[in-house]
């Protein structure tokens, strides 16, 4: 169907460092961005750094851009009519996200999203793996180990292996958001957009959807919007916080994650991130 | 321990509650002692008629005795023509509307609103339409496949309709779901929303296919009367539904046979519909398949 574009099987995943400690490396730099719906301006004037193999945290009250500001990350804005997004955004080779030109579709290859609401394929586990493998042009033989690899790295394959021809969607809420998960890592991203991954599900689903995504820390770049301050606390190397000003969604604090937390300069965000407003 | 008493009185302790219960249950019973009361009338004169012989034999003395072969074997012919375009048509139209176009566009409601008149419209004018487009424009005469295409057009409304909200019924999140991965829109569609609707579809087609089955007047002017066996789709030949309505209408003494058909056509119709209804049952119950 379409070419599947640059890099795909050969430069894999894990950008350089793997142990998460190196901060040498910018996997997507954002600066300037605003995202428009028709007259309405969602979010402002964002510029943020998210480095290689690390967390990043985006925090704050609903209605603040941040899920504008996510999906403006892989284009899933030009879902939406009317959706305009200014600014830029250059990934670690170059590539201008924004850019008319750019590959679409190759680029929502490299840069993966998982949703609030796991949205599995009403078909089989096994479809749900074939369906955006083939499309971008993994080889038959090779889909199975794909697949069996991305669900034990989520820690689904001994729960599932045996019944990969049943239904996805007969799974609970938790094995559905890590098998969503494991499809979007099977396609070797390089970074993984979570728009609040754990906000349906259950404490302790929440908790094993955290963990995962927490242990993908320095093997892929990780973008996070979440309501869970403690969570962002918990995972995040580095977070930012959204705010509304004068009717914008806006950032009024970003960095490393304690930092953040502990000195924060503005006084909205401090308010916010001390439970004490939002 | 004395259980409560459980009568109508204990359930429904209002008056009004229990009225309007003995209403609904009047009205339910008259809706079916009248499907009941059909069945029984057309089985009182036509059952005795209906064997093997019957089903497969050819029509003698305009229908008075012998069978009804050819015209199930016309009638059969006529639907696969239609189902062959309508299926198409039908699918694509309502694609286009729920995936490519903006609701409440101008082209959409354009679209919608024309089919939407096309249900509306009386089945003679089909027939009509049919008679001239297909018959004389398209030079394809009284035939099969004329009789096919103008079923297709009447019963575009009902598929589209159906179709479209099978697809809009779809969880939402299918379709970010799909483009979060780098599908194309072809993928997504052929792939994960058409297999997601086909409950939906079938249900369309099955009442498409009731629809064509009853119809008479769209097919008088374009499949013809011809009783004999039909050699290919350019022949004339008679539906079992025109077959009916001659025997009622113009044949002297045939109300006996014409019941026997339209149990035949009844018939006909019940295991269609049952065969879709278990297929998409199949389907669904595959999809949501227990652990």
């Amino acid at each position: 169907m379409n070419s599947p574009g640059i890099s795909k099987q050969n430069e894999s995943e894990a950008p350089p460092g793997g142990g998460g400690t190196t901060r040498s490396k910018v996997c997507l730099s954002v600066s300037s961005l605003s995202v428009h719906y028709r007259d309405f301006t969602a979010v402002s004037d964002i510029s943020l750094d998210m480095p290689a193999g690390e967390i990043t945290a985006l925090v704050g009250p609903s209605g603040c851009g941040k899920s504008s500001f996510l999906h403006s990350l892989n284009r899933l804005t030009d879902l939406v009519p009317g959706c305009r997004v200014t600014g830029s955004i250059r990934l670690s080779d170059g590539t201008e996200v924004t850019h008319p030109k750019t590959d679409v579709l190759a680029l929502r290859r490299r840069i993966g999203i998982v949703f609030q609401r796991p949205n599995p394929f009403p078909q089989s586990i096994r479809r749900n793996f074939d369906i955006p493998l083939k499309e971008h042009g993994w080889r038959k033989r090779d889909i199975a180990d794909r697949m069996e690899s991305a669900l034990r790295e989520v820690g689904l394959w001994n729960e599932v292996s045996d019944r990969l021809h049943k239904s996805a969607i007969a799974l609970s809420g938790g094995q559905q958001q890590r098998l969503c998960i494991a499809r979007a890592l099977a396609l070797e991203p390089e970074t993984i957009l979570f728009d609040e991954p754990c906000s349906a599900l259950d404490p302790i689903a929440s908790g094993v959807v955290e963990d995962l995504i927490h242990s993908l820390r320095g093997k892929l770049t990780v973008v996070i919007v979440t309501h869970n301050l403690a969570q962002a606390r918990r995972i995040a190397d580095r977070a930012a916080v959204f705010w509304v000003r004068e009717g914008v969604g806006t950032m009024v604090e970003q960095g490393p994650c304690e930092r953040v937390f502990t000195a924060p300069s503005d006084p909205d965000a401090a308010l916010y991130l001390s439970g004490a407003r939002g | 321990m004395a259980l409560p008493n459980r009568t109508a009185k204990a359930v429904f302790p209002s008056v009004a509650d229990r009225a309007f219960g003995f209403v609904g249950a009047t009205a339910a019973l008259l809706s079916f002692g009248l499907f009941a009361w059909i069945v029984w009338d057309l089985a009182r004169l036509g059952l005795p008629q209906i064997s093997w012989a019957y089903l497969t034999g050819e029509v003698q003395d305009a229908g008075r005795s012998g069978g009804i072969g050819p015209l199930l074997v016309s009638t059969l012919l006529i639907l696969v023509c239609c189902l062959g375009l309508v299926i198409p048509l039908g699918t694509g139209c309502a694609l286009w509307l729920s995936e490519f176009v903006r609701r409440g566009s101008l082209a959409a409601r354009l679209v919608t609103g024309g089919v939407d008149l096309l249900a509306s419209v009386p089945s003679i004018v089909f027939g009509l339409f049919g008679m001239v487009f297909f018959g004389q424009t398209l030079r394809m005469g009284f035939s099969i496949v004329s009789g096919g295409l103008t079923l297709a057009c009447m019963i575009l409304p009902i598929l589209v309709r159906t179709t479209l909200s099978a697809l809009e019924a779809l969880p939402a999140d299918l379709r970010p779901a799909s483009a979060g991965l780098g599908l194309t829109r072809t993928t997504a569609i052929v792939k994960i929303l058409l297999p997601a609707a086909l409950p939906g579809i079938v249900v369309g087609i099955t009442l498409g296919i009731g629809r064509a089955l009853s119809e008479t007047a769209a097919l008088i002017f374009t499949s013809g009367y011809s009783i004999r066996w039909p050699e290919s789709l350019d022949d004339s030949g008679r539906a079992l539904s025109v077959h009916i309505y001659d025997l009622a209408l113009n044949v002297a003494n045939g109300s006996t046979m014409a019941s026997a058909s339209a149990l035949v056509l009844l018939a006909l119709i019940l295991v269609v519909n049952s065969a879709a209804v278990a297929l998409s049952e199949h389907w669904l119950r595959r999809r949501h398949a227990t652990l």
